[in-house]
């Protein structure tokens, strides 16, 4: 079962997702939670890539006539990993940008002193 | 016969010309979602007659499935996608008079961009396909919770964009799960394929995707940012979150337990859940004072009541399930737009401010209360035949325990009636003793930036405001009148929802 022949990917990527989840949790300042977002991100795209990875694996492209596909890293995660990583910018784009405006209003980036609503 | 690939390529290429069309005359550029969303209101109509005997699937790219992209046009996502595109006519009708300030042209572009990834989520086979339309989605309305600027609009932007992150990482780490289970994103290919998987597997991957979809679906204990996001939007843009971004959370979710996973065992869970987020919606909402806080939370009850329905998982209470989505989107676009110019004829966003409004805004007050008395469930209106089906199907089912959750749904059936008769009643029996003494006397609460118009105004709301609010007070009508008008694309949907191997034959062929 090639899910489990890499397993320190998945290690790596489940700390990450873990780590990221930890400081969105916990963490008041919210730079700080935006940062706990991407490391939550990159554990996930991670995770997508070894989903995909053999060791020793060539790139899938069939240069030459009779190359065995086994021996190919699967090129379908790489290419969802492609497309969560733009997604991801944009939402860090977006998020670093709603924080520069809560700054400007409240002077603070601490989520404890933001009480317009109920948090 | 038209593809259904137009109804997401023709509003996409045209939100990205809204700017564009913005640089020449401003004006124009608000005319173009009205255009996009009647042409898809039009396709999906007119596409949803052929779908009824057999479901149109699309295949992108020229790949043979299971390789392709797939859209898959049945009763459920044409019913959903001209829903999509009824809500998005009337309140981009709507949005001409009442988005008058700010960057009016960027509304305009992700006003557009949401509907395009409302769209795609209901069409699409394809789970990663799915997840990248809920990502346009999920982005714009960020984006547009916070466009008044304002300090309660960026907060709860903030806390929704954090919340939904969070979620949406989730969701792909459960595809990305069942890609490496099953080596396909197709949904029909894993459907096929799922069941040789281990349970336990399959089971995170399920669990994983559920909890990511559950917080844009606003399922119970994931609910946090919808009452702040809802409630602190400019109106045009809760009413868009609340008749169609939640909705189609849910579809996504009801989608993956019922098509892709086939996960029978899973049901009985989200039945207490949808029972718990009811009971949960509907509490919170009696508390409230704000008026767009208190629809916020009924949201998030009548959210509760739709998967209680659906996860019944029986033809008729499927069917009712899917008859309740509609009239709650119906419903809640008409209240929200309502609220809308009430709160800025008020200055107020507290219900107590609405006194004597029956006798100021007339017309306003008649679509507020024809909408609240729909969603309560009172006949002649669209919500009494799709509760009185929710409640016939639960009651057939076997069991003491659905008896005793039929009967907590009625009881917050109950509750919905007394805060809405509430609001009903503030409007028409209260005599407000000094017309200033609401205006000034009330702190500034979320969502009060909007309240910026005239105080003391007696108008009605502007004529552009009414015509939309009345297209779907006559829609709301005419199908509690008559609901079988209706049903026939219900039951079809339904069985749709349900027969997993009919959607696997169409798209594999």
């Amino acid at each position: 079962m090639n899910f489990l022949n890499s397993y320190g990917y998945y290690i790596g990527a489940f700390g990450l997702v873990f780590i990221g989840l930890l400081i969105v949790l916990s963490k008041q300042n919210l730079i700080k939670v935006i940062i706990g977002l991407s490391i939550f991100d990159t554990g996930i795209n991670l995770f997508l890539i070894s989903v995909g990875y053999i060791r020793s694996g060539t790139a899938p492209i069939f240069s030459r006539p009779g190359m065995d596909p086994g021996g190919m890293v699967d090129p379908v995660p790489q290419a969802l990993v492609l497309t969560a990583i733009v997604i991801g910018v944009a939402v860090l784009a977006l998020a670093l940008g709603i924080a520069v405006r809560l700054h400007r209003e409240y002077g603070t980036l601490d989520l404890r002193k933001m009480r317009e609503l109920k948090w | 016969m038209v593809s259904p690939v137009l109804l997401i390529a023709v509003p996409l290429g045209l939100a990205f010309c809204v700017p564009l069309i913005g640089l020449a005359s401003r004006k124009a550029a608000r005319l173009v979602p009205i255009v996009a969303s009647l042409f898809n209101l039009v396709v999906s109509v007119s596409l949803l007659r052929s779908a009824l005997e057999a479901p149109i699937v699309a295949r992108l790219g020229g790949f043979s499935e299971p390789f392709c992209i797939v859209l898959y046009a049945g009763p459920v996502g044409l019913l959903l996608s001209a829903l999509v595109a009824l809500a998005g006519f009337v309140i981009a009708i709507y949005a001409l008079r009442y988005i008058d300030k700010g960057p009016t042209t960027k509304y305009h572009t992700l006003y557009m961009l949401l509907l395009v990834g409302a769209t795609g989520v209901v069409l699409t086979g394809d789970v990663f396909n799915l997840f990248v339309f809920f990502e346009i989605l999920c982005i714009s309305s960020y984006a547009l919770v916070a466009y008044l600027g304002d300090r309660g609009g960026l907060e709860a932007s903030a806390k929704y964009l954090i919340q939904g992150a969070v979620g949406s990482g989730l969701f792909l780490l459960g595809i990305g799960l069942l890609y490496g289970l099953t080596g396909t994103l197709n949904m029909a290919d894993i459907a096929q394929r799922i069941g040789d998987v281990g349970p336990v597997p399959a089971f995170v991957s399920l669990a994983l995707i559920v909890a990511g979809l559950g917080v844009e679906a606003a399922i119970f204990p994931l609910n946090a940012w919808l009452p702040d996001a809802h409630s602190s939007a400019p109106s045009t843009i809760s009413a868009i979150l609340s008749g169609i971004a939640i909705e189609v959370g849910l579809y996504a979710v009801v989608r993956t337990v019922f098509t892709v996973f086939g996960a029978t065992s899973m049901l009985m869970f989200l039945v207490f859940l949808g029972v718990l987020t009811v009971l949960v919606g509907e509490m919170c909402a009696l508390a409230q004072k704000n008026l767009k806080r208190m629809l916020a939370y009924s949201s998030v009850g009548q959210i509760g009541l739709i998967l209680f329905a659906v996860s019944l998982a029986s033809s008729a209470s499927v069917a009712g399930g899917l008859f309740q989505l509609v009239s709650h989107t119906m419903s809640k676009v008409v209240l929200f737009l309502a609220a809308g110019y009430m709160i800025c004829r008020s200055g107020s966003t507290e219900i107590s401010s609405l006194e004597g409004m029956g006798r100021r805004m007339p017309l306003t007050s008649f679509a507020f209360a024809v909408a609240a008395l729909s969603l309560v469930g009172l006949p002649p209106f669209a919500g009494f035949p799709s509760k009185f089906m929710i409640v016939r199907a639960a009651v057939a089912e076997q069991g003491p325990v659905f008896l005793i959750l039929v009967g907590l749904v009625l009881v917050a059936t109950v509750v919905e009636g007394a805060y809405f008769f509430r609001v009903v009643q503030t409007l028409y029996f209260k005599k407000r003793d000094d017309v200033s003494a609401a205006a000034d006397g009330h702190d500034v609460v979320p969502g009060a930036g909007e309240g910026r118009g005239d105080v003391r105004e007696r108008r009605d709301a502007p004529v552009l405001a009414l015509v939309p609010m009345f297209i779907v007070v006559a829609l709301i009508i005419a199908i509690g009148v008559y609901p079988d008008a209706i049903t026939g694309v219900l039951d079809s949907a339904a069985s749709e929802l349900l027969e997993r191997a009919h959607y696997i034959r169409s798209v594999l062929g």
